[in-house]
């Protein structure tokens, strides 16, 4: 018990001297040190701590100094943890005119982009947290048609419960699709300012198609630790080596 | 005055004597075996007592003949007698023709000896006197080449002179057949106001020549290349034995083509190694540069960016290279532009790209470093230049982004910008952390259960709620197990000393009164043996459960004062509990 409370007290210290920290770095980048701000923000990335925010500041750094990949890198990194707010898209967007690779993406369908929409709109947790509340829901409900007497609330409960339950299911759907899709589908971004993308695992196969700083791609396979299988959102697939770009 | 007369001597004796010359002249220095020569020994005051040298490795076909000049010109005397012979040399080597002596007035002159070469035969020996071989002989069309061995691409230059020896004239030159350049970059540079002749040698000779054209080639292929012969018509006078009325030679002009012979060169290629990867052939000393017109401007303004390459070697032979820029920038097809000079030394000036570019969206946009590599001649190294890093500032202009208008739907941008793009949104001043490496909650133990469970815990809570509505429908049930748990509740403390006597009787009484106090609210005072028995009486409680009651109190009374044992103790306790059930019964 003792030692608990004291892992907890370091966490607080841990805590609140990254706040510090972040204070620090925030007053940096607002005088213009960006570089500066950089090292203070990587230095909590350094303690295994994070957050949207910290990801989304770091990003802006990148960002002004005209930095492309990071800049996208972080932005990602920070729309990972909070898909939906609007500043990480606002800035992404600004980050995003800087690259020079014009991605033309498959057309896709309604009801796929939809669903794609729907699935990114939680993590993996997001979408447990929701099942989890779901089935509470439905339990309750349950319970309430087995207990009630009148034939109008009766009714009522079984409706709205067996409405849950296919919500439920849904959702479960949704759950599972979303930890596949996470498990297979790495998105990364390419940190340096150029690279060939080859059509084999090696250096003497021929070069499929150029790609440039900042642009996000799916890493589907890889190959002897070195190599990895990349997808563009178009379709296009090709190998690369792993030092070019950055896992997100 | 000695000395003055002294002085005048010396002038006078050098006058005289630079007055009076006496040489060797041959008609040619390298001959074949098969071949004549002729020597003349030409003065300029008559002398006496010719020597001539003793021709030894040489025959003497003819001679010597005797030739005297003399002519008055303007008042000038001029004289001139020659000793002349004909020499056809013994064997091959290089022979010296030595000193002839002759007197003129009184002092003893000698020519230079003269270096002869004789060489193996010579296929057809010509006949000197020919016009057609003395033309041949003395009219020679040379292309000079600057390199012979240079890089790919690396100009040289081709000097296409006319020697013309002493003693012949040439006119009415004209270029018959243009030699084609097929494996290379040509071009003519205008060489006007050069069309003199000058003085040169040509093969250790003293010969006058004029340079026709100059040519810079680029050579475009590697290995051996072939320069293809130019050919001139020339006509061509040459004195020939005759002499008209004033002792003039005459001269016979004959139409000849004189052609250069073939000369090939082997055209080096670039070295492999070191070659970078963007080397589109430029070779040479350059300068690079990528500029823009301006650096700030508004959404839709049209902005020049400009690839130039300026300095010396292949100019017009290489692309520039091109730009990448962000694809949100609208970029149109550059203009090309060249200002380039070709001197002898090759191409000089500089070429350019001018790219159009025009920005839609506010947003800043940086222009990539862009790399031109070419070939040193100087050091035979590859080097690479690179432009600055520039980044264009677009400060006003449409914050709305959608691109669905042009028909290219990126992904990322479709799913991103979508969203009106705002001002770039500054940093966030507040933000709460929490550990990156954390567990995930789906699949984890606890989701499970908290997913699986409560479907477990419907059936188990239906079962229990079941049960309960059974046993509320079962009422003798129901009131037994009440009063056992009456039992329980009151008996209890007794239960628990069962066998010691004094304390079991003591709580069996405490339990009964207790008992008694809570159903029929009596107060201690009140307690004795009658007043429980009228009171249960009036609440028609029958007799044998009061009897009951009653008989309990008083073997706790009387426990206390008679021996008992374990088994009757045991025997009261189950009777504290039938009568307490009982009373239970009728009391309710």
């Amino acid at each position: 018990m003792k030692k608990f409370l004291i892992f907890w007290l370091l966490c607080l210290v841990g805590f609140s001297q990254n706040t510090q920290t972040f204070e620090q770095a925030n007053d940096l980048y607002n005088s213009g040190y960006y570089k500066e701000a950089i090292d203070r923000y990587d230095s909590i990335l350094e303690s295994n701590q994070h957050s949207a925010e910290l990801y989304f500041n770091l990003a802006n750094c990148y960002y002004k100094l005209n930095e492309i990949g990071p800049s996208i890198f972080y932005y990602e990194k920070a729309l990972q943890l909070s898909p939906n707010d609007s500043d990480i898209l606002n800035n992404l967007g600004y980050a995003q005119k800087m690259t020079i690779d014009a991605i033309q993406e498959v057309p896709e369908g309604g009801l796929s982009k939809l669903l794609n929409k729907t699935l990114n709109s939680l993590s993996v947790d997001g979408w447990a947290i929701r099942c989890i509340g779901l089935v509470f829901l439905f339990g309750g409900l349950f319970l309430g048609y087995y207990l009630s007497y009148s034939e109008a609330k009766k009714r009522l409960f079984f409706v709205s419960s067996c409405g849950i339950l296919i919500v439920l299911f849904i959702a479960l759907g949704l759950l599972f699709k979303k930890n596949n899709l996470d498990n297979t589908t790495h998105p990364a971004i390419i940190y340096v300012k150029e690279v060939d993308i080859k059509t084999e695992p090696n250096l003497r196969s021929d070069t499929s198609f150029t790609l440039h700083e900042g642009t996000k791609v799916l890493i589907i396979d890889d190959y002897n630790e070195d190599w990895l299988k990349i997808k563009l959102l178009n379709g296009e697939t090709g190998w690369i080596t792993r030092s070019e770009l950055k896992a997100l | 005055m000695k000395r003055n007369i002294l002085l005048l001597a010396f002038f006078v004796s050098g006058l005289l004597s630079a007055q009076v010359s006496f040489d060797a002249k041959v008609s040619k220095k390298r001959l074949g075996i098969n071949e004549r020569l002729r020597v003349d020994f030409t003065m300029n005051t008559d002398g006496d007592n010719f020597e001539p040298p003793s021709f030894e490795n040489f025959t003497v076909v003819g001679g010597p003949s005797q030739s005297i000049n003399n002519s008055w010109i303007n008042g000038t005397r001029s004289f001139s007698k020659s000793y002349s012979y004909y020499l056809a040399p013994k064997k091959r080597g290089e022979f010296t023709i030595g000193q002839a002596t002759i007197d003129i007035e009184g002092e003893t002159y000698k020519t230079l000896p003269v270096k002869i070469t004789v060489s193996a035969a010579i296929d057809k020996p010509k006949d000197p006197n020919d016009p057609n071989y003395i033309a041949s002989e003395k009219v020679h069309l040379v292309a000079e080449v600057s390199s012979v061995n240079p890089y790919l691409n690396e100009a040289i230059t081709i000097v296409y002179k006319l020697y013309v020896a002493q003693g012949v004239w040439v006119r009415n030159l004209g270029e018959k057949d243009n030699p084609n350049y097929s494996d290379f970059w040509s071009q003519n540079i205008d060489n006007t106001g050069t069309n003199s002749f000058q003085n040169g040698t040509y093969k250790g000779e003293d010969y006058r020549y004029i340079v026709l054209r100059k040519t810079v080639l680029y050579p475009q292929k590697t290995g051996k290349l072939n320069i293809e012969p130019l050919s001139i018509d020339v006509t061509v006078e040459v004195p020939s034995k005759r002499r008209d009325l004033f002792g003039r030679s005459l001269m016979n002009s004959i139409k000849k083509v004189v052609s250069t012979r073939n000369r090939t060169i082997t055209v080096k290629p670039l070295p492999e190694n070191g070659k970078p990867e963007n080397f589109s052939g430029a070779v040479g000393d350059f300068d690079f540069s990528v500029t823009t017109n301006k650096q700030v401007l508004k959404a839709s303004e049209a902005l020049e960016l400009k690839v130039n390459v300026s300095g010396k070697g292949n100019l017009k032979l290489f692309k520039l290279p091109k730009p990448v820029l962000p694809s949100a920038l609208e970029v149109y097809e550059p203009e090309h532009s060249e200002n380039v000079k070709t001197r002898t030394s090759g191409m000089q000036g500089s070429i350019s790209d001018t790219y159009t570019v025009v920005p839609n969206f506010k947003g800043s946009y940086p222009i990539p470093k862009v790399s031109f590599s070419y070939f040193d001649l100087k050091t035979k190294r590859y080097k690479t230049l690179t432009s600055e890093r520039l980044i264009i500032e677009v400060s006003e202009g449409p914050k709305n982004a959608n691109n669905s208008g042009n028909g290219s739907s990126e992904v990322l941008k479709e799913n991103i910008i979508t969203t009106d793009l705002n001002s770039f949104s500054s940093f966030k001043t507040s933000t709460s952390f929490h550990p990156i490496t954390f567990e995930p909650f789906f699949n984890s133990r606890l989701f499970w259960f908290l997913l699986l469970g409560p479907f477990l815990l419907i059936p188990l809570l239906m079962l229990l709620i079941k049960r309960r509505t059974i046993r509320a429908m079962d009422v003798t049930g129901n009131k037994i197990r009440k009063t056992n748990r009456l039992a329980r509740k009151y008996l209890s403390e007794a239960k628990k000393s069962l066998g010691q006597k004094e304390r079991f009787y003591n709580a069996l009484e405490r339990a009964l009164h207790n008992y008694l106090k809570s159903k029929l609210r009596l107060e201690t005072s009140e307690f004795n043996k009658e007043k429980i028995e009228e009171l249960l009486g009036n609440k028609n409680v029958n007799s044998t459960t009061l009897e009951g009651f009653i008989s309990l109190l008083t073997s706790c009374e009387l426990a206390r004062y008679t021996p008992l044992s374990t088994v009757d103790m045991q025997n009261d306790y189950k009777k504290a509990a039938a009568v307490i059930n009982d009373l239970d019964k009728q009391l309710n």
